[in-house]
């Protein structure tokens, strides 16, 4: 596969991730126009979320290595929130009086949240391996 | 907003993300059988659309109204845009980018409909 623009594999990927963005943007822009003062710290966080899987999402399809970079730590930090987001809410769910993406591990989303990163992250680490071999 | 439309929406939209998911696992790339599926289930989606906006003029409100309307609006777009998007990637996975959208219809159908039954008025 060419360096560059995402494709095959990548783009269901890329594609994926653009719905989540959508989902989360919009979930987050609607409670924060119009509740933010029921639960602060979930909707900031939703749209944290929003702005992560945009990332991700422009780093995926974009490729290469600048586009990979920006698509691991997207990833990454998609990854950290959905573990920690997810404890807490398990833990304290009286800090999370709305749902957001990320709570009980993303259980309102089928678990995609939690999935997804693991499978950004594998996919990223093998479009790597290739691009490490075509350099060598 | 029916429950039967959404049911048919959404065995429209499981058949086309069957048909995506079958042409990847062939290692083939969309064919006619994508096109008019995906044109069904646009028929369709716009069928939804017209209907919950003659209820909407009829004075039913459901409580969140930006949700609503945001997810009536989109859900719209998401098979034009996923066969657009499939339609530019030239390998077999094509198939499956639609298929992704096909189910993210499904559940906002579904989702749609719980919107719409927390109704005042």
């Amino acid at each position: 596969m060419a360096e560059g623009p995402a494709q095959g594999p990548g783009r269901v990927l890329v594609a994926v991730y653009a719905v989540f963005a959508l989902a989360a943007g919009a979930r987050a822009a609607v409670q924060l126009a119009v509740q933010f003062d029921e639960a602060p710290l979930a909707y900031l966080l939703s749209a944290l979320a929003a702005v992560v899987y945009v990332a991700a999402a422009v780093g995926l399809a974009r490729g290469g290595q600048g586009g990979r970079r920006t698509a691991v730590a997207a990833c990454s930090v998609e990854l950290l929130g959905v573990l920690v987001v997810g404890t807490l809410s398990l833990v304290d769910p009286a800090a999370f009086p709305d749902d957001t993406v990320w709570s009980g591990y993303g259980r309102g989303y089928g678990f995609i949240p939690l999935v997804l990163p693991v499978l950004g992250l594998l996919w990223l680490r093998h479009q790597a391996e290739e691009a490490a071999g075509r350099a060598d | 907003m029916s429950t039967p439309l959404v049911v048919a929406i959404s065995v429209v939209a499981v058949a086309l993300a069957a048909l995506g998911g079958l042409s990847t696992a062939l290692r083939r790339r969309i064919g006619t059988a994508h096109l008019a599926t995906t044109a069904l289930l646009e028929l369709l989606l716009v069928v939804q659309a017209v209907v919950a906006t003659a209820a909407l003029v009829g004075g039913q409100r459901p409580v969140e109204l930006a949700t609503f309307l945001a997810y009536l609006v989109s859900v719209v777009l998401l098979p034009v845009a996923g066969l657009l998007w499939a339609r530019t990637e030239p390998t077999r996975w094509a198939g499956t980018v639609l298929g992704v959208a096909a189910l993210a219809v499904a559940v906002m159908v579904w989702r749609l409909l719980d919107l719409w039954e927390v109704t005042r008025g």
